[in-house]
């Protein structure tokens, strides 16, 4: 589904290269966890693939269901069914939450040849989902993210997820900031949309949500390489021993 | 003796050769006079002139300014500015008024509205209060022109504890094939107590000229919500200006959204002259292409007690050039004065600008009073979260933008006329589809 060739990106801005090689394979069916040290890369590799402004792409290549990814817009990649759930959601002062979600479900409906969902119907769902995610409906008449608290923007991130149903979701620290019973929600909603045609790349600090989300492999990222990869029991060591045990594996 | 601008020579001779109103009353064509001659020291405004600074008027070069433009029909479209929730109704097609098209059927008692050419006759004895404040305190040549020229407008009288729920509408239409002016003359009258809103469209084909003065008077307790839509035609220059006296616990709220004509002025000045008056100003343009729009607000408190909260969005596109100049001035008797004014502008392309000018100047010490003003780009961040979830980037990119100016227009109170402008937005906005 997603490949990734020594792929190498700096920011425009200052000319810094921040993605040194990278190079991971991603097959339906699978889910990823990526983890590593702050400031190593992990949101970089993240926007990369969402296609964040501001990045170059200095050597390497991205294929993601046989096409070149990198030549697509940001908006064309989420239509095609890639999903960024944000380290840090965005508030939009002056947009209300419903209009948004509606206006993103019918171009995501509309590239895979699905009618618009009418305001009967797209309420339906919405219902459904939001009741999966234990969200109150009173969140969705605010402005998007505006005045949400942490965790509310993180649920509000997987929601958004459920509702569009993409192919590969790329969940940034979506666990960060949330309590004990919301990582539970979340990691349901998570696993729910687990499938074999679809797959989850996870960036966590913490292998507690490996506990609830199993992964398949487990890669770490630091100083902008991939340096170790292993399977969930990778995990488990990194708890226990910290990223000083790089040290001998990079 | 007075001197005389030799660029006001043609309008001095067309002047000569102008058709008076039918049943123009003796004392109207003496007041036009001394318009006029008002007019013909003033001179055309320049750069030169503080109140001017921002406003390019080479736009009016080459154009027949002098000629009059006449009703060409009384064929003309107006569904798409027609408000469907108003009670009553003018239409004036380049200046003249047209009745097959007006709804002025069953008018409460207590009320006058209508042309202001009819209530010119109906009241030839009245002291010609339509222009009273014609000259506003500082340069306005071109509502001295107005006053020398105009052909028609709208009347609203209201006798004292009058309340009108539904709102009143003008539409104003301007339309020719060659350059021509209509110039406007209005008057808005409430006795104590009184209520009204009333709106206000402009459009038109063409390149004419609007010039519109409005005199608003507000007794004791009265209220008026003012609401204009200024969608000229692109090749159109449309100048407005609004004069308002606040009374006593007197509320004055108006606001404008701008979005046609090549080239447009609007001037409000408020006095407030009554103990605890509110008055509230407000208005957002959205201009694209080689557009230029400056808005000039003045409040000047003379009272105890009072408030003014403004607020004007600007978004600017292409090559276009916004300008807010907004004064509150508060006098030495004016006590306890709380005022607010906050100008946010939105740039979409390098090459558009925006002047914000906000300026207080207080005389009194126990006051509240601030202003803001801020300049800036579309939220990049908000932009690629939207377009993370699939929105186009051009769809994406009028929701901000939609977002931004809807904040202004939230602060209309009345909800038909707000869905309105909403419509009017959203209008504009789907021009902009690539
Ligand atoms: N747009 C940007 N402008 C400037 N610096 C950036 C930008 N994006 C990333 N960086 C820098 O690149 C480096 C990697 O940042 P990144 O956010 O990818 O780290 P991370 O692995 O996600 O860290 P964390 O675990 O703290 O979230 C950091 O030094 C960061 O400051
Ligand atoms: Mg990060």
């Amino acid at each position: 589904m997603l490949e990734i060739r020594n792929l190498h990106a700096r920011i425009e801005e200052d000319g810094r290269e921040i993605l040194k090689g990278i190079d991971l394979s991603v097959k339906a069916g699978e889910v990823h966890a990526i983890m590593g040290p702050n400031g190593s890369g992990k949101s970089t590799l993240a926007s990369v693939l969402a296609g964040r402004p501001g990045y170059e792409i200095t050597e390497g290549s991205v294929t993601y269901q046989d096409r070149d990814l990198l030549g697509l817009a940001a908006d064309e990649r989420a239509r095609e069914g890639i999903f960024l759930a944000f380290q840090y959601p965005v508030e939009i002062p002056g947009v209300n939450n419903m209009y948004f979600l509606r206006a993103a479900l019918n171009a995501v409906r509309k590239q895979r040849g699905d009618k618009d969902l009418d305001a009967g119907q797209f309420l339906k769902a919405v219902r459904a989902k939001l009741k999966l995610l234990d969200i109150g409906e009173d969140l969705l008449q605010r402005a998007v993210n505006v005045g949400f608290s942490g965790g509310e923007k993180k649920r509000n991130e997987i929601f958004q997820m459920a509702m569009l149903e993409p192919k590969l979701a790329i969940l940034d620290e979506t666990d960060s900031g949330l309590d004990i019973d919301a990582l539970r929600v979340v990691s349901n909603g998570v696993n729910r949309l687990r499938s074999p045609e679809r797959a989850i790349v996870m960036i966590t600090h913490y292998q507690r949500l490996l506990d609830y989300i199993e992964p398949d492999h487990v890669h770490v990222l630091s100083g902008g390489k991939i340096v170790l990869s292993g399977d969930k029991n990778l995990a488990t060591e990194l708890e226990k021993h910290g990223y000083a045990m790089l040290g001998d594996a990079a | 003796m007075t001197v005389t601008k030799p660029e006001t020579a043609p309008w001095l001779a067309a002047f000569k050769s102008r058709v008076p109103l039918a049943h123009e009353p003796a004392a109207l064509t003496l007041r036009r006079e001394t318009s006029l001659n008002r007019f013909a020291e003033l001179g055309l405004p320049t750069r030169r002139d503080e109140d001017w600074r921002y406003t390019d008027l080479r736009p009016l070069d080459g154009k027949n300014l002098t000629a009059h433009l006449s009703k060409i029909s009384e064929d003309i479209d107006i569904n798409s500015y027609v408000l469907e929730d108003s009670a009553h109704r003018i239409v004036l097609f380049n200046g003249h008024w047209v009745e097959s098209l007006s709804k002025l059927d069953k008018l409460p008692s207590g009320v006058w509205f209508g042309p202001s050419s009819n209530w010119l006759k109906d009241f030839p004895d009245l002291n010609m209060e339509i222009l009273e404040t014609s000259e506003f305190e500082g340069r306005q040549p071109f509502t001295s022109l107005n006053g020398a020229f105009f052909s028609d407008g709208f009347v609203l009288t209201l006798d004292p504890g009058v309340v009108l729920n539904r709102p009143i509408q003008i539409l104003h239409v301007g339309q020719t094939g060659k350059s021509g002016a209509q110039h406007l003359r209005n008057l808005v009258r409430l006795g104590s107590g009184a209520q009204a809103t009333l709106v206000e469209s402009f459009s038109g084909e063409g390149d004419y000229w609007t010039n519109a003065a409005t005199s608003i008077h507000l007794a004791e307790s009265a209220t008026l919500h003012h609401v204009r839509l200024q969608d000229e035609a692109l090749e159109a220059i449309h100048f407005a200006s609004v004069r308002a006296t606040l009374g006593v616990r007197s509320k004055y709220d108006t606001f404008t959204l701008t979005l046609g004509a090549r080239l447009s002025r609007h001037d409000i000045a408020a006095s407030i002259e009554g103990e605890g008056a509110h008055c509230a100003l407000g208005g957002a343009f959205l201009l694209r292409g080689q557009q230029d729009a400056t808005t000039v607000t003045l409040v000047d408190h003379a009272a105890p007690g009072c408030e003014t909260r403004e607020l004007y969005k600007g978004v600017v596109d292409e090559r276009s050039h916004g300008a807010f100049l907004g004064k509150i001035a508060v006098r030495p008797d004016a006590q306890k004065t709380d005022a607010h004014q906050l100008s946010r502008n939105l740039l979409l392309s390098p090459r558009a600008s925006v002047d914000t000018k906000p300026e207080l100047e207080i005389y009194a010490d126990d006051v509240k009073c601030s202003h803001g003003a801020t300049v800036g780009d579309l939220d990049e961040a908000a932009l690629f979260y939207l377009r993370a979830r699939g929105i186009p980037e051009d769809e994406a990119r009028r929701m901000l933008i939609y977002a931004f100016t809807a904040e202004a227009i939230e602060t209309v109170g009345n909800m038909a006329l707000r869905a309105y402008l909403h419509g009017h937005l959203e209008r504009w906005l789907a021009k902009s589809g690539k």
